[in-house]
């Protein structure tokens, strides 16, 4: 039976090791971004200080993507807010989630639809269960969607035995182990035909003792395996501000439980982190502009048209591997732009067992 | 006559793409060490028939490519060439209906036609190419041999219908435009790897390190980013005893970046103002005459804080 190997070590840019620290980061980088290239509004504001930055020629290109110093987050007041906890009592009309001591009752709509491996009825729900819930956007006490202990394994096979799989999510993250299980082997073995070391998988399904029962299949795989990789496609000209393609999720692993931010599939090589996958691949399917941890992006979801702003807290490296299309509301014009935290998804209006939804980023706005 | 002409293209047209696609896909290949990778329909297989089908698919180009040559010529059995001819546009259909089923089923993978060129998803212009190709091979069964006369006879006709198909051709590929990128390819300063240890260097060169570098307690970097072409670096400071830092934002050009400061408290990240330079004494008082010259840099004098260094620039 195949184990789980040791971690690999966290990295400077994983948002991993402490999360207190990369949002200390994220803030601070933001921060003295801000200081370089102050926005009109602060030079108004403080037209003392409106010089403070410098710069060596006169007619120099200003940055075009000033925007760190006075871009909003994501409002949460103005979005559906994700919650996550341990259910300790479910009816038909009220859900109560407990969470490290604390207890929060949620009302129930009557629509509201709850899914563990298949959809269920909310007070099918288990004590225990660990559930991730979209509260509705008119009421923060009212919940409208109810995720139980679904997970997420998307990554590099790297060892078979069976039905169990194990999966290389990056040199930042531990590898998974994924059962799968025998009613979904069929439908996840016809967009997963090559169920061997080297190729690619992801597969939403049921957490459980640290494994992960895989029950549907979250993309097709790529006809590639990692190793042969096709060349991306150059691109010439000037670059968009605005690209469009899949915007998938990831499970929290060491994040602090409900942080809004996205992983990123283009860090800047340059500092040794995301581009570090097991496999050695230094490049992704797309091109996409480096950018670094700290940098906003305003992410949309084309599918719901809710959008928010949203730091760049991680990478993203075997999202990056990916050359899929998202087909939730038409086909996305590229594969995987960001993958975001569970809460940014919910919040945007993701459902979480549908993997992905079409979206746009904005960078720098 | 046009008709005639129009036929008469189509032989040669056919055999280069397919003998052009065959080398690309061997060419593809070779590079990536195995066949199994290949684009295009052989995605919609099981693993392991990948490569025998991309095999035989590479093959299959080359023995048409070369029959449609050897048999465009004067030859003994007409029937032979038609056979090829109709080999060949069969082949095209078969091929379109395939990559109809590809754009279904797979809409991620690209058509695979040109190897590595051909990585683009399938698309409109994918399967409107395969069916006038097809129907262009179908439109040459029962031509007669080609020769030199009937070339000289029209050779306008010929030349103008051979650039208008090709012209036709060059629209249905997006591989052309994917070719045409890679021959004079540079790669726009977002996505341009650029070494830290270069943008450093630069930096180094640059008027504002030597502006700042009095400053500066440790001349290695506490922080460096990079975002789109810009790349940021963060040096300890020291202003008067005062705990700060200096934040470089340095542009990612090839020669001469453009290279932004500020100035920040340490503790709080907020900006403060640049200190006054200190006054150059010594050389006003061994030059008292000298006579002050424009700086490089327009400044507005009348309003100018105190951060513009107008005596450190002379």
């Amino acid at each position: 039976m195949p184990g789980a190997p040791a971690v690999h070590g966290c990295c400077d840019r994983c948002t991993g090791a402490a999360g207190s620290a990369a949002a200390a980061k994220v803030a601070r980088r933001r921060l003295l971004k801000a200081a370089v290239f102050p926005s009109h509004d602060d030079s108004v504001t403080s037209a003392g200080t409106s010089s403070q930055a410098d710069s060596s020629f006169d007619s120099v290109p200003q940055d075009p993507h000033v925007g760190p110093g006075r871009a909003g987050f994501a409002d949460t007041g103005q979005l559906p807010r994700a919650v996550s906890g341990t259910v300790l009592d479910v009816s038909p009309q009220v859900l109560v989630l407990g969470d490290a001591g604390d207890e929060q009752r949620f009302t129930l709509t009557p629509d509201a639809v709850a899914w563990r491996g298949a959809q269920l009825e909310p007070t099918a729900l288990r004590q225990g269960d660990h559930a991730v819930v979209r509260l509705h956007p008119s009421s923060r006490q009212t919940a409208d969607r109810i995720w139980a202990n679904i997970g997420r394994v998307t990554g590099i096979i790297t060892e078979r035995s069976g039905s169990r799989i194990v999966v290389d999510e990056g040199a930042t993250r531990s590898p998974r182990v994924v059962a799968i299980q025998p009613r979904a082997a069929g439908r996840i073995q016809v967009r997963f035909p090559t169920l061997e070391p080297g190729y690619l998988i992801d597969v939403i399904g049921l957490r459980r003792d640290g494994e992960l029962d895989g029950m549907i299949p979250a993309t097709s795989q790529p006809a590639y395996p990692v190793s042969t990789m096709p060349q991306p496609p150059l691109v010439s000209g000037r670059i968009p501000d605005s690209i469009g393609g899949s915007a998938t999720w990831h499970e929290p692993g060491d994040e602090p439980p409900g942080v809004l931010g996205v992983c990123y599939p283009a860090l800047d090589p340059e500092t040794n982190c995301a581009e570090d996958a097991a496999s050695g691949q230094t490049h992704g399917y797309a091109r996409m502009p480096y950018l670094a941890i700290g940098s906003v992006l305003r992410v949309k979801n084309e599918c719901t048209g809710l959008d928010c702003m949203l730091p760049v807290t991680g990478c993203a490296p075997v999202a990056r591997l990916f050359n899929d299309r998202c087909v939730i509301c038409g086909t996305s014009p590229r594969g995987r732009i960001a993958d975001l935290t569970m809460a940014s998804f919910v919040a945007l209006g993701g459902e979480l067992d549908r993997s992905c939804f079409n979206a746009t980023i904005t960078i720098g706005e | 006559m046009l008709f005639n002409a129009i036929r008469e293209v189509q032989l040669p047209l056919i055999a280069a793409l397919l003998l052009a696609g065959c080398g690309a896909k061997l060419a593809r290949a070779l590079r990536v060490g195995s066949a199994d990778a290949a684009l295009g329909p052989t995605a919609l297989f099981p693993m392991r028939m990948r490569r025998p089908l991309a095999i035989v698919m590479c093959a299959i180009e080359l023995g048409l490519g070369v029959g449609l040559i050897l048999t465009a010529g004067p030859i003994r059995s007409m029937a032979a060439a038609d056979s090829i001819r109709l080999v060949t546009g069969v082949m095209f259909l078969v091929a379109t209906s395939a990559l109809i089923e590809l754009r279904s089923a797979r809409p991620d993978v690209g058509c695979g036609c040109f190897g590595d060129f051909s990585t683009a998803p399938v698309s409109g212009r994918t399967l409107a190419r395969s069916a006038f190709l097809a129907v262009a091979a179908l439109s040459t069964i029962s031509l007669p041999a080609m020769n030199k006369s009937m070339l000289n006879t029209n050779k306008v006709g010929v030349l103008a219908t051979l650039a208008a198909e090709l012209i036709i051709l060059g629209a249905l590929s997006p591989e052309l435009g994917e070719g045409l990128i890679r021959l004079g390819y540079s790669a726009p300063c977002e996505l341009r790897a650029t070494s830290a240890e270069r943008t450093l260097a630069a930096l180094r060169r640059s008027k504002q390190w030597r502006r700042r570098v009095g400053m500066i307690t440790d001349p290695a970097p506490i922080d460096m980013w990079r975002e789109l072409c810009w790349r940021y670096a963060v040096f300890p400071a020291s202003v008067e005893d005062r705990r700060t830092e200096v934040v470089f934002a340095i542009f990612l050009a090839q020669r001469h970046p453009t290279v932004h400061a500020a100035l920040v408290d340490a503790g709080t990240g907020q900006p403060l103002p640049w200190p006054a330079p200190p006054p150059r004494t010594g050389l006003l008082r061994r030059r008292p005459n000298l006579p002050i010259a424009a700086p490089s840099v327009p400044v507005h004098v009348g309003s100018a804080p105190a951060d513009v260094p107008l005596s450190s620039d002379l």
